[in-house]
């Protein structure tokens, strides 16, 4: 036996896992951000258990067996470029460093996932700590990290491929059936109790990060949860459902309430006490008092017009939208948000609480 | 000495309405907003009779050219059935304009006021009369 058994359940595990957080982030639409953060978590306690098995696991699972040297980096390069490569009963050198740069990879892109997920959608462990231009930065960084990711992967198969084609190393067997051919058990096996231990530590931080995501919709330093006034709904919210005050500047609110009496074609003037109550309500909470990315990408933006969907931000985000999408009667049209963003009314807008309605076709 | 009499009986019946208008301002009834309509139609018409649910009806499905190109006639928005749903310009539903489908419809005649004041605008390109108003309500309440 080489890999035990909770190594090679790792392997596989991660394996699955990185796969969905690839696809996630690269091909599915946004609203699949919930499916692409559950893996980050789930790849989050992966790590974390590898790290732990990393020096109370079996022997060959520990860091310290690696054959991390230079010296035996050297040697083996220069074996392989013999084609006679040394055998090593667990990684060879070039494999123990690709897990080193893969692993510590991993760890980075978790961690920029968190401060991107606090920063920018305001939710999981770090959303009242990280603020939304931090966020939008760590994005780029997370997406670098990503490709860097990719390419390891490649590099990992190819060696692999390697391996097992030109070599004859059955390599995938091994981390299959956890045995190699022709090669003595580990020297030592640590008791159970290690094992209980890292099956603890590791719930231990699935409970935490289950923690926060239950956290999700609290109040942060970014968020708020407001109550919309009744005379904002009753009047505003007769012709379209009220927007969030956090989707325009106290200015583009003035310019919005003053000339009510040509609202987009529409007369939707009021008497003055009520235009006051709602003025005030709108500019008290408007986009520069919130840290999110609405209030950020849509709110601090002028277009001339004062329609959101005039914005760059709004046109690029829903290029892809099917038009008929915005003619279904539970949509009606382009203003009313609340047809698929579940959390308009809130002001939030998180990527997981988009939902396209279906089906239901005029 | 005659027209003063008159302009005094027209100013005691403006105050009365005024008084009933305000008392009715928020928790009125459908037919109490129609009686204020009524006053209001008598000061403007002397041979005022009653409101006509047709006349009521031919004003809802009138097409108009001197209101806003976008908005010709109340059906418009309000759906040509008033017992069914409308829809708002900005796809938002509107609730039947018909009493029996909408019972909380013409019992605060701010509200009333409001929408009379904004759609006689865009549909017909002026204010609506008392008589109007009150032939409107008058089939609404009887659909």
């Amino acid at each position: 036996m080489v890999w035990d058994l909770p190594l090679r359940l790792f392997h596989w595990s991660m394996v699955s896992v990185v796969f969905v957080t690839l696809i996630t982030g690269y091909l599915a639409p946004e609203w699949w951000l919930d499916i692409h953060m559950r893996a980050g978590y789930a790849l989050g306690c992966l790590l974390a258990f590898r790290f732990v098995w990393g020096f109370f696991g079996t022997y060959y699972s520990r860091f310290n067996s690696f054959p991390l040297s230079i010296k035996d980096s050297v040697e083996y390069l220069l074996s392989i470029i013999r084609t006679q490569p040394k055998t090593f009963t667990g990684h060879n050198p070039l494999g123990a460093w690709m897990i080193v740069v893969l692993l510590t990879t991993l760890v980075f892109l978790v961690l920029t996932g968190l401060v991107v997920l606090g920063g920018q959608e305001n939710l999981g462990p770090l959303a009242s700590a990280v603020n939304f231009s931090i966020g939008e930065m760590f994005e780029d960084i997370h997406e670098i990290l990503a490709g860097i990711l990719i390419v390891l992967i490649c590099i990992h198969l190819a060696g692999v491929f390697i391996d097992v084609r030109v070599f004859r190393h059955p390599v995938v067997k091994a981390m299959i059936t956890g045995r190699k051919p022709g090669s003595a058990d580990y020297t030592e096996i640590p008791g159970y109790g290690v094992l209980r231990g890292a099956i603890l530590i590791s719930l231990g931080i699935a409970t935490v990060l289950f923690i926060g995501l239950q956290s999700n919709a609290l109040p942060t330093d970014s968020w708020r949860a407001i109550k919309l006034p009744t005379v904002y709904g009753s009047e505003c919210g007769d012709c379209h459902d009220p927007y969030h005050p956090s989707l325009q500047t106290k200015e583009a609110w003035q310019v919005i309430m003053e000339t009510l009496s040509d609202h987009y074609g529409e007369d939707a003037s009021l008497d003055e006490q009520t235009v006051a109550v709602i003025s005030e309500f709108l500019q008290s909470n408007d986009a520069l008092s919130f840290d999110t990315e609405v209030s950020h990408k849509i709110g601090r933006t002028e277009s001339p017009s004062y329609r959101m969907t005039d914005t760059d931000y709004w046109k690029k985000k829903h290029k892809d939208i099917d038009q008929t999408v915005f003619k279904y009667p539970s949509v009606g049209s382009k203003v009313n948000c609340k047809g698929c963003h579940m959390d308009a009314l809130t002001g939030r807008f998180d990527d997981a609480k988009i939902k396209l309605p279906k089906g239901d076709k005029k | 000495m005659k027209n003063l009499s008159h302009l005094i009986q027209q100013a005691a019946l403006l105050c009365c309405l005024v008084i009933v208008l305000s008392i009715s301002a928020n928790a009125a009834s459908p037919q109490s907003i129609l009686g204020g309509y009524e006053a209001e139609a008598k000061i403007q018409d002397q041979h005022f009779q009653e409101f006509s649910a047709k006349r009521g009806q031919l004003l809802f499905q009138s097409t108009n050219t001197t209101g806003k190109p976008e908005t010709p006639s109340c059906t418009t928005c309000h759906s040509k059935d008033p017992s069914s749903a409308g829809r708002t310009r900005a796809e938002k539903e509107i609730s039947p304009m018909a009493l029996s489908r909408s019972p909380q419809r013409y019992n605060d005649l701010k509200k009333v006021e409001k929408w009379f004041r904004r759609n006689c605008k865009s549909v017909l390109g002026r204010v609506c009369s008392p008589l109007e108003k009150g032939d409107f309500i008058t089939f609404m309440i009887n659909q």
